[in-house]
């Protein structure tokens, strides 16, 4: 087979020196395969199969569990620390949670690569992190589909809520706080994640979304971050 | 062809430690059964009181049967120095490495969301603890250069915002004796931002 472009999304140990891997691929979508000897002190591999680096990767076998023959890091990794390092996190967290095994997902692997890049940077951090979760619901055809609940266009003035169930909106009761206005929906519709504003209203939304698909159990990278965030703020 | 059943339990058994399979198994048991019985049961006895009495020390956290091992008992440490590590084993290398002369906290491994392994579960609770009391000038992160390293290291710095304490991490660079050309990109573009002024002497 060609070398696949391939990312790490999770690696624990297996046996004594390999390593059993979660790997997000261009065509082949999320797999799993084992990387024999990687574990074994000073081997080159050890340090090239690392999350975050664009890889090159080759494996055998048909079933589900593969195993992995070449491994090549293209490029150099981002240098992720603190804060981006821990969205990394979440962004594995979630396409391992959520992704099924060897469901192609061509979009979500090219908006994972450029979060990649963008996690380094603070102002960038957010919007590649909506793009890739847009990605992943439209993949697991799970996405908001902006119309109410009879398929009637929003209205800009109106206050919505989201139906993880029907994937649509319906009108905020009168008296109740929250919810977003038609017309911020309508920008999110549009993929204006950087207009001014929207940052909160689009994590909300696809949180919305993908909580639905988590089930109970709930992401451990995100109890990090929060619980980083509120010893700042105390700090 | 099978031994007894508990000379079978016995092969079995062994083969929980690392690197041993079956047929290492077999000459290890052979071995003890045949030629070294007085070592077998030293063995048998040290390893039963070590897995009973043997945890962590209060201090630092490291491997050992007393209270306060006997690097935190030690007068000769330095306490101002405080040098963050994931396991024993790191522990023992840079001891083994010589030139730090300050105290440890052993984490007995790293924050891994992905594996559900958080703050608690590495004793962070501990380590701020040990940082509240007045003491420590400098916290040393040794944390290993992997992702899941780096955001240990992450941690505890958050941990430590608002204390009056130092906080380094140990550099990365080019291994002595090794060339340039086979260096991973990760290391060497590392090394290369954290380059140091050269002095001659």
């Amino acid at each position: 087979m060609q070398p696949q472009p391939a990312f790490l999304l999770h690696k624990r140990p297996y046996r004594e020196t390999s390593a059993l891997v979660d790997l997000l691929t261009l065509d082949h979508g999320r797999i799993r395969a084992v990387a024999q000897g990687v574990q074994r002190p000073g081997s080159r591999s050890r340090s090239r199969l690392q999350p975050f680096t664009p890889l090159h990767l080759t494996w055998v076998g048909a079933g589900e569990l593969k195993r992995l023959r070449l491994m090549e890091s293209t490029g150099s990794a981002p240098m992720l620390a603190g804060e981006g390092l821990l969205c990394g996190f979440y962004a594995n967290e979630l396409l391992t949670r959520l992704l099924p095994l060897e469901l192609p997902v061509a979009e979500v692997f090219a908006f994972y690569g450029a979060a990649m890049k963008e996690l380094p940077l603070p102002g960038e951090r957010a919007g590649a992190l909506r793009r890739m979760e847009f990605a992943l619901l439209e993949a697991l055809d799970a996405e908001p589909v902006f119309c109410d609940l009879d398929g009637v266009e929003l209205d800009p003035q109106t206050r919505y809520v989201y139906r993880a169930d029907a994937r649509r909106f319906s009108p905020l009761a009168p008296g109740h706080a929250g919810g977003l206005d038609g017309r911020t929906l309508k920008l999110l519709e549009q993929g204006d994640w950087a207009a001014p504003g929207l940052a909160a209203p689009a994590r909300s939304l696809a949180r919305a979304a993908l909580t639905p698909l988590l089930g109970e159990r709930p992401l451990r990278a995100r109890e990090l971050m929060q619980q980083l965030a509120a010893r700042r703020r105390s700090g | 062809m099978s031994f007894s059943p508990l000379v079978d339990r016995l092969l079995e058994s062994l083969r929980v430690l690392p690197g041993v399979g079956p047929k290492t198994a077999q000459r290890m048991a052979l071995h003890l059964l045949e030629r070294e019985r007085e070592g077998g049961e030293r063995l048998a006895s040290v390893l039963a009181q070590a897995l009973a009495e043997v945890g962590y020390c209060q201090r630092c956290r490291t491997l050992t049967e007393e209270e306060l091992c006997g690097l935190c008992r030690s007068t000769r440490r330095d306490e101002r120095l405080l040098c963050v590590v994931e396991s024993p084993a790191d522990m023992l290398a840079i001891e083994e490495a010589g030139g730090y002369s300050g105290q440890y906290f052993v984490l007995h491994g790293h924050l891994s969301p992905l594996d559900g392994i958080g703050p608690e579960d590495i004793g962070l609770d501990l380590l701020e603890a040990r940082l509240a009391e007045d003491g420590v000038d400098e916290v040393i992160l040794a944390t290993n250069p992997t992702v899941e390293g780096e955001a240990t290291a992450h941690y505890i710095a958050t941990q430590l915002t608002g204390r009056q304490i130092r906080l380094s991490r140990l550099a990365y660079g080019v291994p002595m004796g090794g060339e340039l050309e086979y260096v991973d990109g990760g290391t060497l573009s590392r090394a290369f931002n954290g380059r140091l002024p050269f002095s001659g002497e």
